[in-house]
């Protein structure tokens, strides 16, 4: 007797109505790339995967009327692949880039690495960052969160049985924004994010940071944007000195949140390093990996 | 369940129970124990296939997920007298190989690369490598080997 069932669901709604299906614990399957793994330490905690890959318009990528939208099984690949994306997103591009290698970023979903919450997932900084909001679907209707209250913490979302996440979304960042994502592994590649750090800028024309977001990973256990550090660096000339001021007030921000942990000797001093370097990358046009 | 899917370009249809992943179809249910289980969580690379032209680890696969898709495993990458083709022949040549078990994987990311980009440069092949663990060889000869392969290939379509 096999442990678990499978469908394969053609449309959003069959997707919908196959998750909902009383007596069934139905749940969505990406890429597998998280389910797989979980199987063999948890208990089962599923009667049923809906395979919702093959839905076309789950995977969409568009803009309209100056919002972005990514559908929920846009693979790693085909987001870093993405024209629009790389245009109007380059770190959210980058930061897919980086995840696992190449076969787990051709099935690998975004949809996927949001539902799954780790606090170390490679897309959330970027998403968070330009304050992205998930789109549910379930019999009851759709609903939106924005990332940072859909996921709750780490390896926890607030998505509801039988909820069904769409898509994301988010305003596409003022012209002339340039970001960065920065991610630090065991290695370069196939590597979990011991730390990573996303951010998107501009200057006016007096040369004054007039908008900037800034976002670590694996730095909390719910990924934030760090509001204090954005207000700190809005108004002032990008400089190298501005920087290292930063990289400080993330890491006094960071240890405000989580307290000294066993990881914060290591984790003070990185997260001040890539903050600097991801600044730097903005705003000083120094180059970034990706 | 049945599954219905192309194999190595052959229709297949084949009854299998729902929760296995694709490597255990191939290997338990299809008896191709070419690709590999080692890791089973998507870190090695030993059970590479490619699944609609794209590489992929058949230990993250639900089997019943390829119905009507094409899989190209290790079996499948062959010359026409069923020996080995010339990446195969290029890995024997330059050494590649030393215990053997990572190199179905690392066949399949290299052929994956070559459909997807059949020029890659030195990096871009290291960066194609990157889901496939080797213990033995250092990496560098499978990288010279691939270089070659694509090399001697543009020749000949030139």
């Amino acid at each position: 007797m096999p442990k678990y069932s499978f469908a394969t669901a053609a449309t959003v709604d069959e997707a919908v109505r196959l998750l909902n299906e009383p007596e069934v614990r139905s749940i969505p399957l990406g890429g597998g790339t998280d389910i797989f793994v979980a199987l063999r330490v948890n208990p089962l905690w599923f009667d049923r995967l809906v395979d919702i890959t093959h839905v076309p318009e789950l995977h969409h990528i568009g803009v309209a009327d100056g919002v972005v939208s990514i559908g929920a099984a846009v693979t790693f690949t085909q987001a870093l692949e993405s024209e629009l994306l790389q245009g109007v997103a380059p770190f959210l591009a980058c930061a897919c880039e980086n995840v696992g290698g190449p076969a787990i970023r051709n099935s690998g979903t975004l949809g996927g690495n949001v539902a799954n919450a780790a606090a170390c997932a490679d897309s959330l900084p970027a998403l968070v960052c330009l304050d992205a909001v998930v789109h549910l679907l379930s019999p009851a209707g759709e609903r939106a969160l924005p990332i940072s209250e859909f996921v709750s913490g780490p390896h926890q979302t607030n998505i509801q049985p039988g909820e069904l996440i769409t898509h994301f979304s988010f305003a596409q960042p003022p012209a002339g924004a340039r970001s960065a994502f920065i991610k630090i592994g065991r290695r370069r590649a196939q590597s979990i994010s011991r730390l990573s750090i996303a951010a998107i800028g501009t200057t006016n024309a007096g040369g004054a940071i007039d908008y900037i977001r800034i976002t670590p990973g694996a730095a909390t256990p719910k990924t934030i944007r760090f509001t204090p550090v954005e207000d700190m660096l809005k108004g002032q000339p990008p400089t190298r000195e501005l920087f290292v001021r930063a990289g400080e007030a993330m890491s006094a921000e960071m240890i405000s949140v989580t307290g000294r942990r066993w990881s914060t000797p290591y984790k003070e001093i990185a997260l001040k390093a890539i903050t600097e370097r991801v600044l730097a990358a903005i705003f000083l046009q120094e180059a970034q990996p990706c | 369940m049945l599954i219905q899917f192309t194999l190595n370009n052959q229709p297949v249809a084949v009854e299998a129970p729902s929760d296995i992943t694709l490597l255990a179809l191939l290997r338990d249910h299809l008896r191709l124990t070419g690709s590999k289980e080692a890791c089973e969580v998507g870190e090695c690379g030993a059970c590479s296939v490619i699944l609609d032209g794209e590489l992929v680890n058949s230990c993250l696969v639900a089997a019943p997920q390829v119905s009507g898709r094409s899989v190209i495993t290790i079996e499948g990458v062959r010359a026409p007298d069923g020996g080995p083709n010339d990446m195969q022949q290029n890995f024997i040549s330059y050494g590649a190989v030393q215990c053997g078990f990572c190199i179905p994987g690392m066949i399949m990311a290299g052929e994956a690369l070559l459909l997807k980009n059949p020029q890659p440069t030195r990096q871009q092949i290291r960066v194609a490598l990157a889901g496939n663990l080797c213990r033995c060889t250092g990496y560098q000869q499978i990288v010279d080997a691939i270089e070659a392969t694509a090399k001697s290939r543009a020749r000949q379509r030139a």
